[in-house]
């Protein structure tokens, strides 16, 4: 497979303010300098599926917006198709897509069909290829009924979906999903997990998705970068991950007394399902979750090995 | 220009023209005052034409405000709009779109300015004519006039836009647009027109855009001429230039800080 995006010692550093008292901090303010994403490197190739995942503040975004052309790095070198991000933003546009959770791209007041047309409009997309694009997409994210409808009066989960649609109109080979999943219920996290998965499988698609949710990179990806406070902390297969840091599993019962108990199962040496089979059999259940280990740990659990 | 600089930015147009359209509360809202300010200055210009035994002073003047209140109330506030976007860092998520975002937000104000324009200047026409009876203006030149004031509404719409724009250096773009459309009011003569204002003062207004964008444009509704349209015409595209250079100036300064901080 073809390498789809290279990027090499990439560093974003943020000149920021600093608070100062008095007319001395108008006529000459301080400044200090902070280091969002500290030399990053790592190839990507066509078809593969990477979570981006860290938590908050990590530089996952910053690295993001450089490789989508917002921003310009402080150094280092990226390419994203053979173009440099930063220096080819409108000849980019025409191949990469972006989905920013926390941004809409659509019009609020009007139906969403209307900012697809848009869209169709701003990347040049002849009249029969869009219809046929648009009704490949519709079928494919389930938006049939969503078509008409504002896009303020969509929910959050409908209204990402339609998001993914507006970025794929234009059948990008590159996708970036920044925090797809931020603030969606459950059920609407599952749907747009299933959908992106399906799309970037059918279509080939190259998928770049964020998240601090480790679900969203298990549900949707194949490789996963880990970085933590700008630096790349982790680079490989998700089955690697799983087999080396992803052992440990949280249940949280609710029992009929109304009592909460969490319990830790390490999947090497016991199988979830026995360990749920003596949870049930010791209590009575009403309710019950289950949860891989946050972001931090996973990340604290990887410095101590290093 | 190719054919698809032209489709990309008329389906702008055509979706925010639909987007404005589709808002009636806010439509209901600009003709009730616009209603409310016809009326009450009407009432005004016949008692004055009353006292000073003067018949048609209302005409004139009731026409010249209709006029004025079109090209100052269809625009919309393009200076907040673009505060937001540049201080919430909304400007960044369109840079990476095959789309200019300065071009694509004026052309989005121009299809919400077009459709404030043509309801205000349908509806104010027929108040108007009701208030004021005879116009003071050949109906044969109404349209030239009314392609002016279009004209001079859209220069109004890029030169908020511009005022927009020093979000880049300002922490608030209020006080900044108040002032300026205080000055425009003042300058241009939003209310009242220049003619009655003291020499001196004409002499000063005349250095600022408002003059020609206001006054000369809505001047012809009740002194047409084809040297007047000229003057408009002239004075109106050295300001659009000068405007046009201080956004590109602008423009490129902002879109520098951006891809150095992004969102």
């Amino acid at each position: 497979m073809t390498e789809i995006i290279n990027v090499d010692k990439l560093t974003k550093k943020f000149k920021i303010k600093k608070a100062s008292h008095g007319f001395r901090g108008i006529f000459h303010p301080e400044y200090k300098s902070v280091t969002a994403v500290n030399e990053i490197s790592f190839n990507i190739k066509k078809g593969e599926r990477i979570a981006f995942i860290g938590p908050n503040g990590a530089g996952k975004s910053t690295t993001i917006k450089m490789l989508s052309s917002i921003l310009h790095p402080t150094s280092g070198h990226a390419e994203v198709m053979g173009l440099v991000p930063w220096e080819n933003r409108q000849k980019l546009a025409y191949h990469i897509g972006t989905v920013f959770g926390q941004r809409s791209q659509l019009w609020y007041n009007l139906p969403v069909q209307d900012s697809f047309a848009l869209f169709g409009k701003m990347y040049g997309i002849e009249e029969v290829k869009f219809k046929r694009r648009l009704s490949h997409l519709v079928k494919l994210f389930e938006i049939r009924d969503l078509m008409t409808q504002t896009t303020r009066s969509l929910s959050l989960g409908q209204r990402m979906r339609c998001e993914i649609v507006a970025s794929l109109i234009h059948n990008p080979q590159v996708l970036f999903l920044d925090e797809p999943t931020i603030g969606l219920d459950v059920t609407a996290k599952e749907i747009i997990r299933n959908l992106v998965k399906k799309q970037a499988l059918e279509e080939e698609t190259t998928l770049l998705l964020t998240s601090h949710d480790t679900d969203d990179m298990e549900k949707v990806c194949d490789r996963v970068i880990i970085i933590n406070k700008g630096r790349l902390i982790f680079d490989d297969s998700l089955v690697r991950l799983k087999a080396s840091y992803l052992k440990k599993k949280y249940v949280e019962i609710t029992t009929d007394a109304g009592e909460k108990i969490r319990k830790e199962i390490n999947t090497a040496q016991t199988s979830a399902q026995k360990a749920i089979d003596e949870l049930v059999k010791q209590y009575h259940v009403t309710d019950m979750t289950i949860e891989n280990p946050p972001m931090d740990e996973i990340i604290k659990e990887i410095y101590k090995r290093d | 220009m190719t054919n698809s600089f032209f489709a990309k930015y008329g389906a702008i147009f055509r979706i925010s023209f639909k987007q404005a359209w589709n808002n009636k509360a806010n439509l209901s809202g600009l003709l009730f005052f616009l209603f409310i300010l016809l009326f009450i200055y009407n009432r005004l210009w016949v008692v004055i034409g009353i006292q000073d035994n003067v018949s048609g002073y209302n005409a004139i003047y009731i026409w010249y405000l209709l006029l004025a209140e079109m090209i100052i109330l269809s625009s919309p506030r393009m200076e907040r709009i673009l505060f937001n976007d540049i201080r919430e860092g909304n400007m960044a998520y369109y840079i990476n779109k095959p789309i200019s975002f300065f071009l694509m937000r004026y052309t989005e104000g121009l299809g919400n300015m077009t459709v404030s324009f043509l309801i205000m200047g349908g509806f104010g026409t027929l108040v108007t004519l009701g208030l004021t009876g005879q116009p003071p203006f050949a109906w044969h030149h109404f349209p030239i006039i009314i392609l002016m004031c279009y004209i001079s509404s859209a220069i109004n719409l890029l030169f908020y836009t511009g005022v927009g724009l020093c979000s880049l250096w300002l922490d608030s773009i209020r006080s900044l647009g108040m002032v300026v459309e205080r000055l425009a009011f003042i300058f241009g003569g939003a209310i009242f027109p220049l003619s009655i204002y003291p020499q001196w003062f004409v002499n000063i207004a005349k250095w600022t855009p408002f003059y020609s964008i206001y006054y000369l444009t809505i001047k012809l509704v009740y002194d047409f001429s084809w040297y007047n349209l000229f003057e408009a015409v002239l004075l109106n595209t050295l300001w659009v230039s000068a405007i046009v250079g201080f956004v590109i100036f602008t423009y490129r300064k902002l879109i520098k800080k951006v891809d150095i901080y992004g969102g």
